[in-house]
């Protein structure tokens, strides 16, 4: 009986352990610490925008981290908000994307608390700048993570 | 029939039961189930991340993967012994969270098994899962009314 306790919590404290080794790269650990990603732009020419966009977004005193990527015509927002006003996830997304609605209105918003759309976007960020994609491969993987955001259950 | 005031007799055992039955630790109880479902709650959030980082998933659809792993992880567990001690140990905290779901399932499964694999397994393994779809499909419907009441009187419109 005893023997059984031993080994079960030795199995979660290795689970839990292993988990934390699991990262290659340092930015990817994007759910233990907080990385502060630089945002992206598919075009060049837009990188002043984007970090307007980035700002813009860092301004809401709720959200303590963002990951912008601005491709042609659609913008991804991945946001990250404090723990405690997560309660409030809903009506926080919806005023951000009502804000950067008046301030960009060219632009179409896709604003997301996910977890998985914030790594991807990181993850993104980190493909661009090590192997120099092209504007076509950058805009469509963004559109990869915008159909990903969409997924319901 | 239980209408009737208790007799000078009946009185004099309830008095006699009270006085010898065993206190029932109730705090003790709460902690324990606590912790012990936390850390079942917490290995699941593991697998919740694992799904995320690893595979294409999103916070949203993680968790259908997820409950099947618990679930597969909580019938191996039952298959070899180690849930019923768990459950004796830790009670409520390990039949709330969705691995006493499994635990029930595969108990009943073993249990039957001698009736045969027809009426014994098929038809009682899934005896709890009948109480759960009911009370929890009947839940949900409560609660869907609640949220429509609020959201249409209170905050006007959708």
């Amino acid at each position: 009986m005893k023997k059984y306790w031993i080994y079960i919590i030795g199995v979660c404290f290795i689970i839990i352990q292993l988990s934390g080794c699991s990262t290659v790269n340092r930015n990817e650990n994007s759910l233990l610490s907080q990385t502060d990603p630089e945002p992206i732009a598919v075009k060049d020419e837009d990188i002043e925008k984007v970090k307007k966009i980035k700002d813009t977004v860092l301004s809401f005193d709720e959200i303590y981290e963002t990951a912008v990527v601005l491709g042609k015509e659609d913008c991804l927002v991945a946001i990250k908000v404090h723990h405690l006003k997560r309660f409030r996830m809903k009506a926080i997304e919806k005023k951000l994307k009502k804000k950067l609605k008046e301030q960009f209105p060219k632009d179409k918003f896709t604003v997301s608390s996910d977890y998985k759309i914030f790594l991807e976007s990181v993850r993104l960020k980190n493909r661009v700048e090590q192997e120099n994609w092209s504007e076509e491969q950058k805009e469509k993987r963004l559109q990869e993570i915008i159909k990903l955001s969409q997924e319901q259950t | 029939m239980g209408k009737e005031p208790k007799s000078p007799e009946q009185k004099e055992y309830d008095q006699l039961q009270k006085k010898h039955e065993k206190k029932r630790p109730i705090l003790r109880n709460c902690i324990v189930a606590f912790f012990v479902g936390g850390t079942i709650c917490l290995i699941g959030q593991a697998i919740s991340f694992f799904y995320i980082y690893f595979f294409n998933f999103t916070e949203q659809t993680a968790g259908n993967p997820t409950v099947a792993t618990m679930i597969f992880i909580a019938m191996l567990l039952t298959g070899f012994g180690v849930y019923d001690r768990i459950g004796q140990f830790a009670g409520a905290g390990s039949a709330v969270p969705i691995t006493g779901f499994g635990n029930a399932v595969i108990s009943s499964a073993i249990e039957h098994r001698t009736e045969g694999f027809v009426l014994g397994v098929g038809g009682n393994m899934f005896k709890l899962a009948g109480s759960v779809i009911l009370f929890g499909v009947f839940s949900a419907f409560v609660v869907a009314i609640i949220k429509t009441i609020i959201i249409q009187w209170f905050l006007g419109g959708f």
